[in-house]
C-alpha cells in the first residue's frame, strides 16, 4: 500500500492527483493508496448540494474563498488548513462491492483514530459522518470509478470552524461542528496525527476487508505540487521510507 | 443491450441520476463512463458494458432510479 502526504494543496490540485491515481489503480499499475492533504480555504459542493447549502455567500466572497463543484457524493462542506483530509484510492472491486460497507468502514477507522488521539468519537446510526459529543467532527463524500473509490473524509483537527456556521454542512440544518482542538483544549501535532490516522487506516483495511498489505510505502511530500503532471502524478516526493 | 442500475448495496438510500457523459446517438466503447449516479454520500460512474451506440436514455439528470431500474439502451456493434 502506498501512502502519499500531499501537504498543503489546493482542492483542485488534490483532485488532479487523485484522478491520476484512480486511473492507474483501475489499470492495476499501483496498489491501494492513501493520500493525505490539508487544503487552502475552499467551499466544496458535492453532487447533491442545494442552493440553500450556502447560508452566507457574502462571507465567502469577502474572503475570496473559492466555491468548487465536486464530483464527490454528499452536499456542502468547507476545508481549510488544520483540517486533515484522507483520500483513499482503494479498489473495492477486488475486495467487496458494497458502497455502504465502505462508508461504514471509513467512519469506523476515523472514529478509532480520533479515540487514539483522546477524542471521544462515535458513529451515529441515523446520520453519516463521525461525531463527538453530538457534534460533527468528520465529513464523508466519496466517488467510484470501476469500483475504485476516491475522495474520502475530512476531519476537523486544529482548523477554525467559523465558516461552518455560514453553510449547512452536508445540507443539514441544526448541525453543530467541533474539532479535535476544541475537544482537547489544545492543538495537536499534525505529523503525529497523520501517522495515527495512517496506521489505523491500514490496519483496519487489512482486518475489515481481510486483505493482505505486506508493507507500506510512505511518500512524504514537501514543497509545491508540480503542475506539469508526469509520471509522479504531478507530485514531487521529498522522501520515502518503508514501514513493515 | 439494456443498461440497468447496478447493485451498490447502498442501504436505505435513493439513487439519483446526476450526470450524462454522452448524448443519445453517440458511439460508446466498452468500459467508457457513460452516466453518473449518486446516493447520499457517493457518486458512481457506470461504464458501457459493450461497444455500440447509445440509442435511448430512459432517465434524465435529477431523476430517481429504482434498484435494477432501466437507465439506457445501447445497440451493440454488429447487432
Amino acid at each position: 500500500m502506498d501512502v502519499r502526504d500531499l501537504g498543503r494543496i489546493t482542492y483542485e490540485d488534490a483532485l488532479e492527483v487523485q484522478l491520476a491515481l484512480v486511473e492507474k489503480r483501475v489499470q492495476g499499475y499501483i496498489p491501494d493508496t492513501l493520500a493525505l492533504a490539508e487544503h487552502f480555504p475552499v467551499l466544496t459542493l458535492g453532487r447533491l448540494a442545494e442552493e440553500r447549502s450556502i447560508i452566507d455567500r457574502v462571507y465567502f466572497e469577502e474572503r475570496r474563498v473559492p466555491v468548487v463543484c465536486s464530483n464527490r457524493g454528499g452536499k456542502a462542506t468547507y476545508h481549510s488548513p488544520g483540517q486533515l483530509v484522507l483520500y483513499p484510492v482503494v479498489d473495492l472491486g477486488e475486495k467487496k462491492k458494497d458502497v455502504a460497507f465502505y462508508i461504514d468502514f471509513l467512519e469506523r477507522t476515523v472514529a478509532r483514530s480520533l479515540r487514539r488521539l483522546g477524542v471521544p468519537a462515535e458513529r451515529d446510526g441515523s446520520r453519516r459522518g463521525v461525531w463527538s459529543g453530538g457534534r460533527k467532527i468528520a465529513f464523508i463524500g466519496i466517488a467510484l470509478k470501476r469500483w475504485v473509490a476516491f475522495h474520502g473524509v475530512s476531519i476537523n483537527i486544529n482548523n477554525d470552524l467559523e465558516a461552518f456556521s455560514r453553510i449547512l454542512p452536508c445540507g443539514e440544518s441544526g448541525i453543530k461542528v467541533i474539532s479535535v482542538r476544541q475537544v482537547l483544549g489544545h492543538s495537536v501535532d499534525m505529523t503525529r496525527t497523520k501517522e495515527i490516522f495512517t496506521r489505523q487506516f491500514v490496519s483496519d483495511l487489512q482486518s475489515e476487508y481481510s486483505c493482505e498489505t505486506r508493507s507500506i510505502e510512505y511518500h512524504a511530500i514537501r514543497g509545491e505540487v508540480k503542475k506539469s503532471g508526469g509520471g509522479n502524478h504531478g507530485v514531487e516526493a521529498a522522501g520515502t521510507f518503508r514501514k513493515e | 443491450m439494456e443498461l440497468r442500475l447496478p447493485e451498490l448495496s447502498e442501504k436505505n438510500n435513493e439513487t439519483i441520476l446526476t450526470l450524462w457523459h454522452v448524448a443519445e446517438s453517440e458511439r460508446v466503447s466498452t468500459g467508457q463512463d457513460i452516466v453518473e449516479i449518486a446516493t447520499d454520500k457517493a457518486t458512481f460512474d457506470i461504464p458501457a458494458p459493450c461497444s455500440g451506440t447509445l440509442i435511448k436514455k430512459h432517465k434524465t439528470e435529477g431523476e430517481k432510479v429504482a434498484p435494477n431500474g432501466m437507465i439506457a439502451e445501447i445497440r451493440e456493434d454488429g447487432s
